[in-house]
């Protein structure tokens, strides 16, 4: 895991760094989001049911693990930005380990970028530039804050090891009272935002935060020392390694293939969005205009986030209906395809739009 | 919830007549499932026989379901569930009009009348919870002694403060959705610092609109002036967990139950659809039960329909239940397997229980198996609200008017309550398909008038469902009779049914209420009893349908002694000491509340009883005069 973590660097304390490499992990579960949900959404409606609740579920999950880090940046009196150019996630989107998110439909090339994010270990062939659904799809990649923060590549879980550690000295260096000076009330609990697998923790102090990053981890790509994490729940790669092999993990399956009855995966019922979508794709003014609704709403989205990140943790109660809503402007793209005549379909573009 | 992978194929009809199992409980639903789980975690080896079809549950199969209902034309509570002539559901499709002296012997309910029933019950595992509504009111302390107080009904052999400890119980195992502040009324009670497991859902907007008109009406009855006011209902839904649940442990709602994991049913969406199925399972339905209790080592055999209870013509004690096992639902050839048990459980809903027992020439000395039978009496109001109203969003009931549940009136007449539907017209009408063909055929309305004129036509609607309380009656009763057999060989059952002027009065009240009501709201009265209907009674010159809730009761009551009923304050037979009658069918009145939350209350108080007597019967012997 500390493969290509550079060599150790006695970093002075600064709070400022902490506080920007959290608001670079809040970006980094944000950026997970798109690139999932296009995955969801290309399920055609009424197939690959249990596929859509398997990458629902990680979905769910990493926007828990996003509320969690906003909720240690406030703890330390920082102040989580999700909305403007500035914040909100481009795609193709890399990572800090370089990595590179694109927003595919559903698909096997889609399904080795899901083991990748959430495993690092995981010996991925790299999706070639040359490949037919991305030729000519990857114009620039955007950079993830944490990549260029780190400075160099690093995985993601070395990444939430130095923002644990940093926390843990600066803890140390200034007191705990000092560092986690942050308004108790900013902080985002469960009785607004409900994740199936785990819940918001509140972050008052160094118990809880290193108890919050761990949470990610744990049950993302980081502790791969256990399938499950301390809830029972599988582990995101798991999870994803299901669809993989089209198997359902058996409790007594080991790491390995699972081995219990079928998910009936079915990559011919997807819509075939076109690969990274963008709003400049859509010449045709109907087209553009759906587009521009699903951005809408999009934005919206993310604006209640913001408001729920900044004092206002009741802003998250209609962001449940947004979330429907996106879905079914979602849908509209992708049921159309495009007029350039090779069958591909249009898609959601997860673009921000200031007037929305 | 995981349901254990190959857990309905662990065994079969010869293994288990083989077998001789602690306990042996005749139904999958919720009461069988509860005991089935508080037994097998005492350490009892436990056998649940299962009429209906059931593979192991998982969301595949639940999908299957859902189909079937979004698919099907004529959308009745049994709609998701395939015909299964070896263990026949009745459905509300089935029901006619009843010609005095002359029975309608077509459906699997044989019906005498003289009020045509449009009972339903669903035979698969997970039972009626896998079509019922989900709101979990408890029973009030005066419906435990309504004989005493008010001279109507039968006095149950304990009271609210008895089952109270139990009321939490079911509260937990269903997980109920409600907030304290809201259920203190007519006298309910509950310990300081409970809460409910998860909080209340809040209530509609249509529910916050006719709070607007109904809050704060006065009702005057007998000289006793009454406020109403709108009021959440506890559901057995998920919501938001509680924290201070459980001296703060807090509690983890359950979801949807499958052999494998998966996320989904941790909280409700709204998305209407509850009877029959909730679409993502954040329902209650008995397989979230049954999955611990398959976890927990209990057997269970589906297909198996319980044929006969066999006994010992001396002693009286149950000494196998005698089943057949069939393999294709379309075929009458079956296997006939025996169950034996130290005690014997059943647990399959009030017909079939007294069904079984009288097939079986089982009844007790009180003569009540059979007599008694209660069901709700619904007379639904609906009207067109002046304005959007938001009808279709939500649960199928969040909210309702609780102030006439009881009070000295019920001397008189009978007490309800009034259900607000937010899936508007629908269990009346048969809205909105039967808008939108009006709309289409009659009005011949296309495109955006076609739209406009359905949004406006169903957000708007309003209805009133009042749930009557029916006391026991005697007369009202299951009976069998050879000549009609079901496919394979089994009795089917007998009604004779009729609605008293006591509950009539009532529905007189409610119908009366329900226009003042409706004025209050600027809302069009739209109501209409038609004497065609199957479900229509005249009382005092006026025109009433009167439609069943499906909340079957009475026909084993509990009591005191062996002359005035079948069953002990612990559900335990008094003709067969080893033989328990426990859901619907054990209690003496209904009150106003739906009975599940009651029926899965009763089980946690009888499964203690159970485990204490099976542990008593295990226990060494101490011998008098021996060196201990």
């Amino acid at each position: 895991m500390n493969a290509t973590r550079p060599a150790e660097v006695k970093r002075p304390v600064n709070v400022k760094r902490l506080q920007d490499l959290l608001q670079a992990a809040v970006e980094l579960e944000l950026a997970t989001i798109p690139f999932y949900l296009c995955a969801l959404y290309s399920l055609r409606p009424g197939s690959n049911d249990e596929t859509g609740l398997i990458i629902r579920s990680v979905v769910v999950e990493e926007m828990l693990h996003m509320v969690l880090a906003a909720n240690v940046l406030n703890a330390i009196g920082g102040e989580p930005r999700v909305i403007g150019a500035a914040h909100v996630p481009r795609y193709p989107h890399e990572l800090p380990d370089g990595t590179v998110l694109d927003l595919l439909p559903f698909c096997p090339e889609g399904v080795e970028e899901f083991l990748k994010v959430e495993n690092p270990q995981y010996p991925h062939k790299a999706l070639d530039p040359g490949h037919p659904m991305v030729a000519g799809r990857r114009p620039k990649r955007h950079l993830a804050r944490a990549a260029s923060l780190m400075g160099a590549p690093t995985t993601i879980g070395a990444f939430y090891a130095e923002i644990t550690d940093g926390l843990k000295g600066a803890a140390a260096a200034l007191g705990e009272r000092a560092l986690f000076r942050g308004d108790p009330a900013r902080q985002v609990t469960s009785e607004y935002y409900y994740a199936g697998g785990g819940s918001p923790l509140p972050v008052t102090d160094l118990a809880s935060a290193t108890g919050a990053l761990t949470e990610i981890v744990d049950q993302g790509e980081g502790d791969l020392a256990s399938m499950y994490d301390e809830d029972g729940d599988l582990g995101h790669y798991y999870r994803f390694n299901q669809l993989k092999y089209d198997r359902t993990y058996l409790p007594s399956d080991d790491a390995g293939a699972p081995t219990g009855p079928q998910v009936g995966v079915d990559f011919g019922a997807v819509y075939p969005m076109i690969a990274n979508p963008r709003a400049d794709d859509y010449a045709d003014p109907e087209l553009r205009a759906a587009s521009d609704a699903v951005n809408r709403t999009w934005s919206r989205l993310l604006s209640d986030i913001e408001a729920a990140f900044n004092g206002r943790p009741e802003a998250l109660l209609p962001a449940v209906p947004a979330m429907f809503k996106l879905r079914d402007q979602a849908l509209v793209l992708l049921a159309n395809p495009l007029p350039r005549g090779d069958g591909r379909h249009a898609g959601p573009t997860f673009e921000w739009m200031a007037d929305h | 919830m995981i349901f254990p992978p190959g857990a309905t194929a662990l065994t079969d009809p010869d293994a288990v007549s083989e077998t001789l199992y602690d306990a042996v409980i005749i139904g999958g639903g919720i009461a069988g499932a509860i005991i089935a789980n508080q037994l097998s975690q005492a350490g009892q080896r436990v056998l649940i026989l299962e009429a209906g079809k059931g593979e192991d549950m998982n969301v595949a199969s639940y999908e299957d379901y859902l189909t079937n209902f979004y698919t099907a034309v004529s959308k009745d509570n049994q709609a998701p569930y395939p015909v299964n002539p070896n263990a026949a559901m009745p459905r509300s499709t089935d029901v006619r009009r009843i010609t005095p002296g002359q029975p309608d012997t077509s459906p699997y309910l044989v019906q005498n009348g003289p009020y045509a029933t449009d009972f339903t019950y669903t035979r698969v595992l997970g039972g009626t919870t896998m079509h019922w509504e989900a709101k979990t009111p408890r029973m009030l302390p005066e419906d435990f002694d309504t004989a005493s107080r008010y001279g109507h009904g039968l006095d149950w052999p304990f009271g609210y403060d008895d089952l109270e400890p139990y009321y939490q119980e079911a509260e937990r195992e269903i997980g109920v959705s409600a907030d304290v502040e809201d259920q203190t009324y007519l006298g309910l009670g509950y310990p300081p610092g409970y809460v409910f497991p998860m909080r209340g859902l809040p209530l509609s907007y249509l529910d916050q609109m006719v709070a607007r008109g109904v809050d704060g009406t006065e009702v005057d009855l007998d000289g006793q002036p009454v406020t109403l006011k709108v009021r959440p209902w506890p559901q057995g839904r998920n919501g938001i967990p509680n924290p201070d649940y459980d001296g703060g442990h807090g509690y983890t709602p359950v979801g949807a139950v499958s052999t494998h994991q998966v996320e989904e049913g941790g909280r409700c969406q709204g998305n209407n659809n509850c009877v029959p199925l909730c679409p993502v399972q954040a329902k209650y339905h008995a397989g979230k039960t049954l999955a611990k209790a398959v976890g927990n080592g209990v057997h269970l055999l589906t297909q198996a329909v319980a044929y006969r209870v066999h006994t010992n013509p001396v002693s009286g004690r149950v000494t196998h239940v005698e089943f057949r096992a069939y393999r294709d639902s379309s075929s009458a050839e079956y296997a006939t397997g025996t169950a034996r048990g130290r005690i014997f459980v059943l647990a399959a809903n009030a017909i079939e229980n007294a069904r079984l027992m009288l097939a079986s020439d089982l009844q007790s000395a009180s003569g009540l198996v059979g007599r008694n039978l209660m069901d709700h009496a619904y007379l639904l109001n609906w009207a067109l609200l002046p304005e959007v109203a938001g009808t279709g969003r939500g649960t199928n009931s969040t909210g309702g008017i609780t102030d006439l549940r009881g009070g000295p009136f019920r001397g008189r007449q009978a007490g309800f309550a009034i259900d607000i539907h937010n899936d508007g017209w629908g269990w009346a009408t048969g809205s909105p398909v039967s808008d939108l063909l009006h709309i289409v055929d009659a009005q011949n309305k296309f495109g955006p008038d076609l739209r406009r004129s359905l949004i406006d036509q169903v957000s708007r609607q309003l209805l009133l469902a009042f749930m009557i309380d029916v006391p026991p009656n005697p007369g009202n009763r299951v009976t069998v009779d050879p000549a009609y057999r079901d496919q394979l060989g089994n009795m089917r059952p007998v009604i004779s049914y009729s609605i008293s002027d006591y509950t009539m009065e009532g529905a007189a009240f409610a119908r009366r209420l329900a226009k003042r009501l409706f004025a209050r709201l600027g809302a069009e009265d739209c109501t209409a009893y038609s004497p065609a209907d199957y479900g229509y009674v005249s009382y005092g010159g006026q025109d009433y349908v009167i439609r069943g809730g499906n909340h079957l009761a009475g026909t084993h009551v509990m009591g005191t002694t062996p002359a005035n009923s079948v069953v002990d304050a612990a559900l335990r037979s008094w003709d067969h000491q080893n033989l328990y009658l426990v859901g619907g069918g054990a209690m003496p009145t209904i009150g106003t509340s739906n009975i599940t939350l009651t029926i899965a209350a009763l089980c946690f108080k009888s499964a203690g009883h159970m485990i204490e007597r099976l542990r008593a019967e295990q226990a060494p012997v101490v011998l008098s005069g021996s060196n201990q």
